[in-house]
């Protein structure tokens, strides 16, 4: 009962945020002094078609009313038309979200897995080589910028040696499969589709690499000082007292409890990555919800950016949510 | 045993290749697509996918380069008779044209594709509008005659090569209303439909566009001039330059799209590749506000013009891919100037602000967009303009926001580009000359009734030969005049893989014209 009064405070919570989110989006785009009909229509057009097409797209409207519309139309799931492409905002985002996603998930099981092992290194090996080259290797990953990254690895994995395929998500020849989820790997596989699996699967490792490897610093270094923490208490001590294996203290009796802090981490590192998804999808031309949004800014494609953003922010508190619940399942404490 | 499997999946993954290569009749191209919105001919607007959508729909007239000068010649009208006032055309459609899927391509489908232009009112509707056809008036300006004749009544007698220039461009394409009707959704005539489908009588057909990934166009069999020798046309998104320089190189396209001048200087001399460039169908220019203090001065305007080191900024910033122009009428062009009246003179231009009283020079704001070629610009003016004691405080803005500010006249000085909408010298006269057409004279308050008559006069001078001496008067005018400065006209420029044949005669004429069928392999 008590967890069920937690969920219900949490999503009331959740919509005061989404509303907050339309708000100041909407206020920061309609602040900036620039004209989206001058956008859509280049440089050239005179003023009379500039003011009709503002009419034809409503936006000769008092800000007010168009806000109020817009809440409207939200509430009643419709996000508006982009007006570049003219299509609905919900349609583009369907189609664009699933690729990000898949970015994102294979993305975080490399940070995941990555993150983690450095952890424990780092813990274990305190101070030592290991530690330093860890923490040196997971630091610069979150230094040095994904647009950098992203064509270094191109020049070497496909232009030098020609190990991995350049850029979208099938090779050219290889036929897609039919779309089911939008994710190619989960479409390739629920089809049956192994030669587009095999390829989306060759397309995705640099990309996915890039993204999860800027993600892991964070990761591995709350594990390393979670593990850390662990390993001083006293049943540790013990197990190791008991004449268990190191292998043994460390996987099974130490890695246990400090993955507790690591959880919340991910959920974090997840959202962000939906959001840091951007740069990738640019340097790899993947047609994700990134380069959509992006797309939608350089364009002033007010119902785009709102739109992309306002669901961005309701994937990142859903993650969020349900890594709370995770919490509090695992922790009564937090229910409080 | 872990490590065993490790390195078994390790080879696997370098021993199963990728690289197919591309087959004989198949072209790829690598591009940055993320501007496109819209296939449909009554839609399409933006430069790149303007180029395909004249390859998939045929218009009554065609642009080609010839001689040097981009031209409209007849294509679906056959011939064309115009009235004496000048006013009436009358286009005679080729008897035999199917689009694509069979279907005639007659008279109700001319008449059809125009309205459908005028009564959508998207973003390239204003250029049927400058001929004076629109949505309330095209019931009797755009008829029908018999099945093969069809009749259209303009409000002024405009040169021939004006009008001949505007039905020959991407929304002149005609479609098919059968497939367009057959689409509607409340009231679009099929236009959500034909973002990504098509319904034309072009030499391709767009089989399908996956947005920010692939289109793909394929052959009409159908097509009245014979099928194109490639048969696929695969272009690839690639927002990342330097993707396009890598997947070129191995061979993975055959064209790359939007190369910087370094990596397109990279492939010279590599017998694996071909650089293809072309003079561009704009014009990259300064501006000043002539309705703002200093600049209502024209010497002051004129010093600013002899301040500017036209050469350096074309090989030091466009790395030589630009052509020295400084009429508003870029090479190519019918009326164009080939002096170039302006060099950097420091000491002239010195003496220009004295006389007109600023021998201490001034400050004024100079705005740009955020590409970084417009920026290089904006600081090697501002280099340029120091020297003379005008101060030059850069602003870098959206361009969106830059062209608002500009619509609303708040621009003191300005560096940005005029992409031509139609290749005729009207399409620049106008709008670099006549404040009156309320585009740039009128946002840089240039209101010189002067240069305004002369360019509105030659617009209606059926005489080929007296019109050009107009514009070569008008231009001599603004020189003087004017309150801007042609830096040059840009270059395009592609790299190709060798293999790759004629994509020099499909780029001629770009971004107006573009024929797809002259590539082969």
């Amino acid at each position: 009962m008590k967890l069920g009064n937690y969920i219900i405070k949490r999503s009331l919570l959740m919509l005061l945020v989404m509303f907050g989110v339309v708000a100041i989006v909407f206020a920061i785009v309609h602040v900036i002094p620039a004209d989206p009909v001058g956008a859509l229509l280049g440089g050239n057009a005179p003023p009379a078609v500039v003011d009709r097409m503002k009419e034809q797209l409503g936006l000769n409207k008092p800000l007010f009313i168009q806000f109020i519309d817009y809440i409207w139309g939200v509430i009643h799931g419709n996000l508006g038309n982009s007006i570049q492409s003219g299509r609905p905002v919900v349609q583009d985002i369907m189609e664009y979200f699933p690729v990000t996603l898949q970015l994102s998930i294979v993305a975080i099981f490399i940070s995941i897995i990555l993150g983690i092992f450095l952890g424990i290194f780092s813990a274990v090996y305190r101070n030592k080589w290991i530690d330093h080259f860890s923490r040196i290797f997971s630091i610069l990953g979150v230094s040095m910028p994904v647009f950098w990254t992203g064509l270094i690895l191109l020049l070497v994995f496909y232009y030098i040696l020609g190990w991995l395929p350049g850029t979208g998500q099938l090779s050219l020849f290889v036929i897609p499969p039919e779309r089911i989820t939008g994710m190619i790997l989960v479409d390739s596989l629920l089809t049956g589709n192994w030669e587009a699996f095999w390829n989306g699967l060759r397309h995705i490792i640099l990309p996915a690499a890039v993204l999860g490897y800027a993600a892991t610093a964070s990761i591995a270094r709350i594990t390393r000082a979670s593990m850390l923490d662990v390993l001083t208490q006293d049943y540790i001590r013990t197990a190791k007292a008991k004449g268990m294996s190191k292998k043994v203290v460390i996987y099974r009796h130490a890695l246990k409890n400090a993955l507790i802090p690591v959880v919340t981490i991910i959920g974090l590192t997840f959202g962000g990555l939906l959001e840091g998804a951007v740069l990738t999808e640019t340097v790899f031309g993947l047609p994700g919800l990134g380069r959509y949004i992006v797309n939608a800014l350089l364009n002033l494609d007010y119902p785009a950016i709102m739109g992309g953003t306002l669901f961005i922010a309701l994937i990142y508190s859903l993650v969020n949510l349900s890594v709370d619940l995770i919490y509090a399942m695992l922790d009564p404490r937090m229910r409080a | 045993m872990r490590k065993l499997l490790l390195l078994a999946l390790i080879s696997l993954f370098v021993v199963v290749g990728f690289s197919a290569s591309i087959p004989k009749d198949t072209v790829v191209i690598g591009m940055n697509t993320g501007i496109f919105i819209s296939f449909d001919p009554a839609v399409c607007y933006e430069v790149e996918p303007s180029v395909l959508v004249m390859n998939i729909y045929s218009d009554l007239f065609k642009l080609q380069e010839i001689n040097g000068t981009i031209q409209a010649i007849p294509e679906l009208a056959e011939s064309y008779d115009i009235s004496q006032d000048g006013k009436i055309w009358t286009f005679h459609i080729r008897k035999g044209v199917t689009f694509a899927n069979g279907n005639p391509l007659n008279a109700d489908a001319v008449v059809y594709s125009i309205k459908r232009v005028l009564k959508l009112g998207k973003s390239p509707v204003w250029l049927f509008e400058s001929l004076g056809l629109n949505s309330k008036n095209m019931d009797d300006t755009v008829k029908k005659i018999d099945d093969y004749t069809v009749q259209v009544t303009l409000d002024k007698p405009y040169a021939a090569n004006i009008v001949m220039s505007i039905f020959a461009e991407s929304w002149g394409g005609i479609v098919d209303p059968k497939i367009a009707q057959s689409h509607d959704v409340s009231g679009d005539m099929g236009s959500t439909y034909l973002a990504d489908h098509s319904a034309g009588a072009g030499p391709y057909i767009l089989k399908s566009w996956q947005r920010n990934n692939m289109i793909v166009l394929v052959a009409n069999e159908n097509y009245w001039r014979g099928a194109p020798k490639i048969k696929t046309i695969i272009i690839r998104d690639m927002p990342e330059s330097t993707n396009q320089q890598l997947s070129l190189k191995r061979g993975d396209i055959d064209i790359a799209w939007n190369l910087t001048p370094e990596q397109i200087n990279s492939l010279k001399g590599d017998p694996n590749f071909n650089v293809v460039s072309v003079p561009s169908q704009s014009n990259e220019y300064l501006a000043v506000n002539a309705g703002w203090g200093p600049f209502k001065d024209v010497r002051v305007r004129q010093a600013v013009k002899y301040a500017i080191d036209y050469n350096s900024i074309i090989q030091n910033i466009v790395g030589g891919y630009a052509i020295k122009v400084q009429g508003f009428i870029p090479y190519g062009y019918l009326g164009y100037v080939s002096n170039v009246p302006f060099d950097q003179n420091i000491a002239k231009a010195k003496q220009l602000l004295a006389d007109a009283g600023y021998a201490n020079g001034f400050e004024v704001e100079l705005v740009t967009n955020t590409t970084e070629r417009r920026r290089n610009e904006a600081i090697a003016i501002q280099a340029d303009l120091a020297k003379i004691g005008i101060k030059a405080n850069i602003t870098i803005m959206q361009a969106a926001q830059m062209y608002k500010k500009m619509r609303e006249q708040g621009i003191q000085m300005i560096v940005a580009g005029w992409g031509i909408d139609f290749p005729d010298p009207d399409a620049l006269a106008k709008p670099f000359a006549d404040y009156r057409v309320k585009q740039l004279a009128w946002r840089m308050m240039w209101y010189d009734n002067h240069a305004a008559d002369l360019a509105e006069a030659a617009g209606f001078e059926l005489d080929q030969s007296k019109r050009v001496e107009m514009y070569k008067d008008l231009t001599n005018y603004w020189f003087e005049n004017g309150p801007f400065a042609i830096l040059y006209q840009p270059l395009s420029y592609w790299g190709t893989r060798s293999e790759l044949k004629g994509f020099d005669q499909t780029a001629k004429g770009y971004s107006l014209s573009f024929d797809l069928t002259k590539m082969y392999k």
